[in-house]
């Protein structure tokens, strides 16, 4: 499961980002990296973009980027 | 290469992640004395400084934007890291001070890591180190600096030994010798995923928590040291701001807001401005004899000033505005929530704030689509920016909403804000359609992403936001400063000049009793003989023969070449509208009138001298407020879309399909209220 099929409130820990996604790169810069805790804080009004945070911070992210993150729930 | 280097005053650029306490810093260091370098668009401008004179270090301090990581994605990080490694003007800097967020060391470590690698000789400020102990840990300075080698400081702006420490590592930074060799790093998803996991390794041997809250944070430790949940009023606040319901409602007010508050907050200031330019014109004329001299100063030059200075108020209330949005934090949310629908035409979230930049002035608007990575989405951006109805506009419609509801302000106030909404509606569906046909017209295809830090929610600190907006507002008075009062200065000869022939020539279509006497007479006290002198002055100046030249295009219209030479003016400057209608109606000023009453009084009487047929009427004036929404008329725009752009080919476009259909618009417009029945 990735980030992208997470709902509002669910908490889950990064396992890999998909490389070969475009944005990965970015992605990777802004510290979603396997092991970090994530939260699915809040969703856009058109439930996207989501608000995810991350490392202490909020990270707004469209969920065609975030389908990248693979993500177990916890 | 140290040698080379010797002549030069040193230089220290501050760098940080966005959010690091990079600015306040700066602002410490370098007290008020700073200038702004480059262009200020509203994310590349930075400003260089040197050091306030009591900490006696003599060197230069650049600021520059935040940057998360030294690798560039968008245009915009690609100028802050080109300009760091070496700046056109500034060389190499001697000093690379970075500032890291306490709260956030496992994400703002990213980018000092690569400055040491890069070579740079760096100083790592850490700043916020109070938020850190609310969570309730602390970071180990000393081990920072056993591991990395390089100084590692904490400062907290409001401690004075904090910045003392500070100033003495740079002085012994400085003195020593140094090569300027940096190598660019290099760093791919591999390598990108071991920096982060030896910065993890770093971050659990230097931030231990403090032993009397070590019970309640044990949790949080266990899976990053440094906790992974933000600021908990923060998200509170979201909870609102980013409500399907409420977040929208939130967000349209606050847009309805902003446009509100540069009309109605504006127009008794702008009022006031009018009265001391016409106050000071006034006392020109009345001072010196009547001439070319005292006309040149009065009409042409301090009549120009005033155009300028005249909507200044709403430059100011539209960059404060938009500085308050900023620093809240609500800017942020705002390109969040409407990533999705602006998606769908082919933009971007990160198109929100260009494209309400394009409400104070499409320059530095143009300069923020750089924040946008994908460079179809940047293009469609600054596609649409000029429609955006910028503060140039605001003196225009002004003028003609005061001709077409006289003394009804609230309505004025409504129709301005339906102009405005007409702008945005425009803007959106060019977009939407340029997007349709994308292939053809915009032929780059690129990854479209939306990823963006949502700043925590502060207070707004006043002194940031009243800089910056001294500096945008007097970089406009600048930019546009000279120009207008050029254009006016050449728009009074060609209207003043060739000196009429006391004795000759007829002018055209004006043979009456009054004419002729004045043409007898000369100057004349009489002021009803004076402007009819005025207006025989202006029939056979320069500006007629060409205005007569275009007459034709303008006629379809319902103009005539005096407002076609007032167009044409506005290619410097739309604004430029204002202050040519009132050199080329020749509005003298009488005692008891300010400029524009007077300039609203002889459109009012205005008549095209070919059919007697009054100019300015509620289908033309309706019609000319639609050119002034569609039309492409400022050459400063379409010079900074070709540098952004790099061709021709997006600005004349723009000329052709904005300025093709603002005249096509009004022509529809006239004659379709003239076929029913509204003149």
């Amino acid at each position: 499961m990735t980030i992208a099929d997470l709902e509002t409130g669910d908490k889950a820990i990064i396992i890999k980002v998909n490389l070969n996604h475009p944005s990965s790169y970015r992605i990777l810069e802004y510290g979603f990296t396997p092991g970090q805790n994530i939260e699915i804080v809040n969703k856009s009004i058109f439930n996207d973009p989501i608000a995810v945070s991350l490392r202490g911070t909020l990270i707004a992210i469209r969920k065609n980027d975030a389908k990248c993150i693979e993500v177990e729930k916890n | 290469m140290i040698s080379g280097q010797s002549e030069k005053r040193k230089l220290i650029t501050l760098l940080g992640p966005p959010n690091s306490g990079k600015t306040t810093l700066f602002n410490l260091l370098t007290g008020k004395k700073y200038k702004t370098v480059n262009y200020p668009g509203a994310t590349t401008e930075y400003s260089i400084s040197k050091f306030t004179d009591d900490h006696g270090i003599s060197c230069d301090l650049m600021d520059s934007p935040g940057i998360i990581s030294l690798i560039p994605s968008s245009p915009d990080e690609k100028i802050t890291i080109d300009n760091l490694y070496e700046h056109p003007e500034y060389g190499k800097p001697d000093v690379v001070i970075v500032t890291i967020d306490a709260s956030q060391f496992s994400r703002h470590f990213l980018l000092a890591k690569q400055l040491l690698e890069s070579g740079f000789k760096i100083i790592i400020a850490i700043t916020m180190n109070d938020i850190l102990a609310e969570k309730g840990f602390y970071i180990e300075i000393a081990e920072l600096k056993r591991i990395l080698n390089t100084s590692v400081l904490k400062v907290d702006p409001r401690k004075k030994d904090d910045i003392g420490i500070l100033l003495k590592n740079i002085n012994e930074y400085l003195d020593a010798d140094f090569e300027h060799t940096y190598k660019h790093v290099n760093y791919d998803e591999k390598k990108l995923l071991e920096t982060f996991e030896e910065i993890g390794r770093i971050e659990k041997s230097v931030i231990n928590f403090k032993i009397d809250k070590a019970n309640k944070h044990l949790e949080e430790l266990n899976t990053s040291v440094s906790g992974y949940l933000p600021d908990k009023m923060t998200i509170r606040i979201d909870k609102i701001m980013l409500h399907k319901i409420w977040g929208l409602f939130i967000f349209l007010i606050a847009m309805g807001g902003v446009f509100s508050a540069i009309f109605w907050l504006a127009a008794p200031l702008m009022e006031g401005v009018d009265h001391i330019f016409s106050h000071i014109s006034d006392f020109v004329t009345s001072n010196l004899a009547p001439g070319w001299i005292s006309d040149l100063l009065s009409n042409g030059i301090i009549g120009g000033l005033g155009a300028v200075m005249v909507f200044l108020p709403q430059i100011i209330i539209l960059f404060v505005i938009l500085g308050l949005l900023e620093d809240t934090g609500y800017l942020a949310r705002g390109a969040m929530l409407i990533d999705l629908p602006l998606s769908k035409i082919g933009l971007n979230g990160r198109s929100f704030v260009p494209m309400l930049s394009g409400f104070a002035c499409a320059i530095p608007a143009v300069l923020a689509a750089r924040t946008i990575q994908n460079k179809r989405e940047r293009y469609l951006t600054i596609f649409i920016i000029p429609l955006m109805s910028c503060s140039a506009r605001l003196p225009v419609y002004g003028l003609l909403l005061a001709f077409l509801l006289p003394g009804q302000f609230i309505l004025s106030g409504f129709v301005l804000s339906l102009i405005y909404l007409f702008g945005v509606i425009t803007s959106l569906t060019v977009a939407g359609i340029l997007n349709k046909y994308k292939s053809s017209i915009i032929k780059i295809e690129d990854n479209s992403s939306f990823i963006m830090e949502l700043p925590v929610y502060r207070i707004p600190r006043f002194s940031n936001i009243f800089k910056h907006t001294y500096e945008n507002s007097w970089e406009y008075v600048k930019k546009a400063g000279p120009i207008i009062i050029l254009f006016s200065i050449l728009l009074w000869f060609l209207t003043y000049f060739p000196e009429p022939d006391k004795y000759g020539y007829t002018n055209a279509g004006k043979t009456d009793n009054s004419v002729l006497k004045s043409k007898v007479t000369g100057f004349d006290e009489n002021s009803e003989n004076q402007q009819n002198s005025d207006y025989e002055r202006i029939s056979n100046s320069y500006a007629a023969r060409i205005g007569k030249f275009i007459e034709p295009i303008m006629l379809p219209l319902g103009l005539d070449w005096r407002v076609g030479v007032s167009l044409i003016t506005t290619f410097a400057a739309r604004e430029v509208f204002v202050s040519s209608l009132a050199l080329i109606f020749k509005i003298s000023d009488s005692e008891d009138e300010n400029i524009r009453e007077s300039l609203l009084n002889s459109m009012k009487d205005a008549r095209i001298s070919s059919t007697g047929e009054k100019i300015f009427t509620t289908s033309t004036v309706i019609g000319l407020i639609f050119f002034f929404a569609l039309a492409m008329q400022c050459i400063s725009t379409l010079a900074i879309t070709k540098k952004e752009t790099g061709g021709w080919k997006l600005p004349l476009l723009q000329v052709i399909v904005y300025t093709g259909s603002a005249y096509l618009v009004m022509f529809l417009i006239v004659n379709a209220l003239r076929f029913i029945g509204v003149n």
